[in-house]
């Protein structure tokens, strides 16, 4: 069925859209590529991972601050308008600010701005002015209505609804456990693709799983995982925990890989099958993923030119004046060729390491990626949490057998700690009995993969790595090489880590340019990484707000 | 600094065996106290940090350097304080942000806005230039306020913030090729004390033979008081803070307000808006994990009282630890109890602005023997030993502005 078009605009110029489909979709299919500008050095950024994570789409929509638009359908009416650029983020005058970046490092201006002392105060009034992102609104039409505080405590708690989460959440549900599982989306994922949601169906009738949809977990406090579904704010206190979050784009780390036009693979896959949006006429595809190939044939299907997939490690450079237009890499021969291109499609992903992390588990190098180190069952070093990989590996079978694995062990963990509650409230008035006899708590005993521990070379120390705040490869050496070799003062003097995308699309490539050389694990083996920050997701104040807090 | 001082200051391969001085703490407190004593002419000094420098309280705070106060002693101590952060950058070399972003306290009852014509006729008594706002006033200078709960007014001074990193590295950068040493990721296991008093402090990583030991370990200056068996009040108290994601410069002052519920929020430097609302039932403790609890209380608080801030998205949460002592006045100088023990600690979340200039003060009082007359008031023996903080955590301000 033709779905209506509508109109709409973006920073004051008329753009048409089909109703209900993401903004950020309408304005690609518009050609309208940079979204936003980055916040250091005004960078053009566009649509790139279409989950709402990244955050490289944000604008200004009706009034609201930095709206994730890959996530807001387009109506009718809609005031779109670009943040952090002037006049327009088309033509952003700010972007000069690129062009003399290389001699600003993060923290220059703790030692300038100092002279003349009548000056001071103006020159900080400056650095304000260039800061800041979303406008603040006069408060006088926000949503700030009460959200429902609502618990729960199943057995198991299965975070994320991909074919991994829903083959551990059915695995727990046939040894007897009560599981919930918690999908960010509003609907299962299409059969075939990551996510599937047929397993449900398959699977035996009267199975205790519980299937939240369009409920994101937003943070995990000692073992309490909370979640936002847009009425309630749920506090869930499970006896075990299967982190099931899938991954996230990798972006290659060489000059110019944050252009518009740069964008995922499963992205790209969505524009040609969902949206029928064919987002370039001349592809290079990089790296590998099973999504990539298909890919590859899908816009040939659409008539546009492809190359590739060529290696990540091949490609050296994305460029453009804004958006891409070319891209150089490393022939077979070893010389370096250049190839034109409007769109560039990468198939490299990173575990999601939210929930692990956030949880204090052990993270390491698993076959050059940054991975949760699990034992055989999935068990992470934090007791009671599970975690499953990505379903998008090469080998789909033996990963929804490792899913189901870690399944049982989280019922299994689950089944003990009933039972120890069960004997603790035995010996005790019931008046006084814990809720939970075992909560899930980090403990000092860790299991371990056999891992290599070796991090994947670190990629071009020019490039951007961390895309929140702009810093560059050079930029954490120059730190550590300086004296803050510390990955939390790293983190405090280049701001890595700590912008909008929750350090989300940087954590691994950050990590790799820090450890490059140099002995950045514990005495016990660990990669080093700066303290987890929670919540898990960016969340609105006004979604957050309750009758009655304590 | 020459090149390479700061790597070879921050990552030493040696273990000192002595010292003038043990500084227990790597803080903003423990790195002004050297600061200070280096300037004072002592050489001797090591610094022992648990963690990385700055890893406690110093790095967790949002670093208001406020000089309007409740009390006429302490508005006196905190303007010397202010005029401390000000010149800092040229004293370092080095750009700590120092910035008059402006301060109010916004005030929602009657009762708070006679209380507080008193507290503005003092400190116009001895100059400062705070302003009493009308309730028009107040929403015409900070508008993120219109359409939240009525204002009765706002005290607005021209009060600063500072970048609360930049003046752990100006500090450290200052202390690099100096002859202070600095332990970081080092632990104290025992302190010795002999007949005459302090005799060594035991690490992880080795013993330091020493005479004098500084207590500047904020929230965990009670265990080391422990260690030494003296006996202080303070206890620690966790608070807990979130950031926005960045906005355009919307709010022109670092904003309190605090009856009947205690939040706070101000804009930094960056556009982030720094923002918590204090739990009254908080219990004592060193606790540094953030709680979901906090981020419903503190929307729900804040938005009622800015409720254009609904729009912004929190996207980062943390906890420090407060080190409250029972008058919320700092413990700075010697004690009776042991001979070479020196406290400063017990900063009541005012270690930010108070510890650089209070640091001045007791390296005087370390190396000369005269106490400063500033630094009476800090005495750590005005308590009775026996005493305790509990019951003055429930209305943090009303225990603060009572003397």
């Amino acid at each position: 069925m033709e779905r209506a078009r509508v109109s709409f605009t973006f920073d004051g110029r008329r753009v048409e859209g089909v109703d209900g489909e993401p903004v950020a979709i309408s304005l690609l299919a518009a050609g309208r590529r940079t979204l936003s500008r980055s916040f250091r050095f005004h960078r053009p950024r566009g649509l790139m991972c279409s989950t709402g994570q990244c955050g490289w789409c944000e604008c200004e929509v009706d009034g609201r601050p930095s709206v994730r638009t890959c996530r807001v359908p387009v109506r009718e009416g809609m005031v779109v308008r670009g943040e952090h650029a002037w006049p327009s983020v088309e033509r952003d005058l700010l972007r000069v600010l690129d062009l003399g970046s290389r001699f600003v490092p993060p923290t220059f201006y703790h030692h300038r701005f100092l002279r003349p002392r009548v000056l001071r105060k103006w020159y900080l009034d400056v650095i304000r002015w260039f800061g800041g992102r979303g406008r603040l609104g006069d408060g006088s039409s926000v949503d700030r209505g009460s959200r429902r505080v609502r618990q729960d405590a199943p057995d198991v708690l299965v975070v994320g609804g991909g074919a991994g989460g829903l083959s551990a959440a059915i695995a727990a549900a046939e040894a007897g456990a009560r599981v919930v599982v918690l999908e960010a989306e509003a609907a299962p994922a299409p059969a075939g693709s990551a996510g599937d949601g047929d397993l449900l169906a398959l699977a035996p009738a009267g199975l205790g799983v519980e299937v939240r949809f369009s409920t994101v977990a937003t943070g995990w406090y000692s073992g309490v995982v909370t979640a936002v579904d847009g009425e309630s704010i749920w506090e869930i206190r499970p006896r075990a925990v299967v982190a099931a979050l899938g991954s996230y784009e990798l972006v290659p780390a060489v000059p110019g890989s944050d252009r518009p036009g740069v964008i995922g693979a499963r992205l790209a896959a969505r524009l040609l099958a969902e949206h029928r949006v064919l987002p370039g006429e001349r592809a290079v595809l990089v790296g590998d993923g099973m999504e990539l190939t298909a890919v590859g044939a899908a816009f040939r299907e659409a008539g546009a030119a492809v190359m590739g997939p060529i290696p990540t490690t091949a490609l050296q450079e994305v460029g453009g004046r804004g958006a891409v237009a070319w891209v150089v890499y490393r022939g077979d021969q070893g010389a370096a060729r250049r190839e034109s291109a409007d769109v560039v499609v990468f198939g490299d992903r990173t575990p999601n390491l939210d929930l692990v992390i956030a949880a204090g588990g052990r993270v390491g190098w698993v076959d050059g990626r940054l991975a949760a180190q699990t034992d055989p069952d999935g068990r992470t070093s934090a007791s009671g949490l599970f975690a499953v990989g990505d379903m998008a590996s090469p080998d789909p079978e033996a990963t929804a057998e490792a899913a189901r694995r870690a399944g049982r062990a989280a019922a299994a963990f689950a089944g003990q700690a009933l039972g120890a509650q069960e004997q603790a409230d035995r010996g005790r008035p019931s008046a006084v009995a814990a809720t939970h006899a075992t909560r899930v708590t980090r403990t000092g005993d860790p299991p371990r993969s056999p891992t290599d521990g070796q991090p994947p070379k670190p990629g071009s120390p020019h490039a951007v790595l961390c895309f929140c705040e702009d810093v560059r490869g050079w930029e954490i050496q120059a730190e550590r090489a300086a004296g803050y070799a510390d990955p939390e003062l790293v983190k405090r003097r280049t701001g890595a880590l700590t912008g909008p995308c929750q350090g989300k699309y940087c954590l691994s490539a950050i990590t790799c340019a820090f450890n490059d050389g140099n002995v950045a694990t514990t005495s016990t083996g660990d990669v080093l990484l700066p303290t987890g920050r929670p919540p898990l997701r960016p969340l609105r104040l006004g979604d957050l707000v309750v009758e009655d807090p304590t | 600094m020459t090149r390479g001082a700061l790597a070879a200051f921050l990552a030493p391969t040696d273990m000192p065996a002595t010292a003038e001085v043990v500084i227990v703490g790597g803080g903003i407190g423990g790195l002004a106290i050297a600061r200070e004593l280096l300037a004072h002419g002592m050489r001797d000094l090591v610094i022992v940090e648990r963690g990385y420098p700055g890893s406690g309280a110093t790095g967790r705070n949002v670093a208001r350097i406020r000089a309007m106060q409740l009390t006429e002693a302490l508005t006196h101590v905190a303007r010397a304080c202010q005029d401390k952060y000000d010149r800092m950058g040229d004293e370092l070399d080095f750009n700590v942000l120092f910035y008059r972003l402006g301060y109010a306290w916004v005030l929602y009852e009657t009762e708070e806005l006679e209380r507080m014509r008193d507290i503005v006729a003092m400190h116009h008594r001895i100059g400062v230039r705070s302003a009493l706002l009308s309730p028009d006033d107040t929403l015409r200078r900070l508008p993120v306020l219109r359409g939240g709960d009525p204002v009765v007014g706002a005290v607005l001074n021209d009060d600063a913030i500072v970048h609360h990193d930049a003046v752990v590295w100006a500090h450290l950068e200052h202390l690099a090729g100096s002859p202070v040493r600095l332990l970081a990721g080092t632990t104290v296991r025992a302190i010795e004390v002999g007949d005459h008093g302090v005799e060594a402090v035991e690490t992880d990583r080795g013993r330091i033979e020493t005479r004098a030991v500084v207590n500047a370990a904020g929230g965990w200056s009670g265990e080391l008081n422990d260690l030494a068996r003296v006996v202080a009040p303070n206890r620690p108290l966790r608070r807990e803070v979130l950031v926005t994601a960045p906005l355009r410069r919307s709010i022109d002052a670092a904003i309190t307000f605090y009856r009947p519920t205690e939040g706070w929020f101000n804009q930094t430097l960056r556009g982030e808006v720094v923002m918590g609302v204090v739990d009254p039932h908080e219990p004592n403790g060193v606790d540094q994990s953030s709680t979901a609890a906090f981020l419903q209380r503190t929307a729900s608080l804040v938005t009622r009282k800015a409720p254009a801030l609904a729009d912004a998205t929190v996207i980062r949460q943390w906890a420090g630890m407060y080190d409250v002592s029972p008058d919320h006045l700092p413990l700075v100088g010697p004690t009776r109890q042991l001979d070479g023990w020196w406290q400063a600690n017990g900063w009541s979340g005012r270690g930010m602005l108070l510890a650089p200039y209070l640091a001045e003060l007791l390296a005087t009082r370390m190396t000369t023997g005269a106490t400063p007359d500033r630094l009476e008031m800090f005495d750590p023996d005005r308590f009775d030993p026996a005493a305790t903080a509990a019951g003055h955590e429930q209305d943090y301000y009303a225990r603060y502005g009572a003397r």
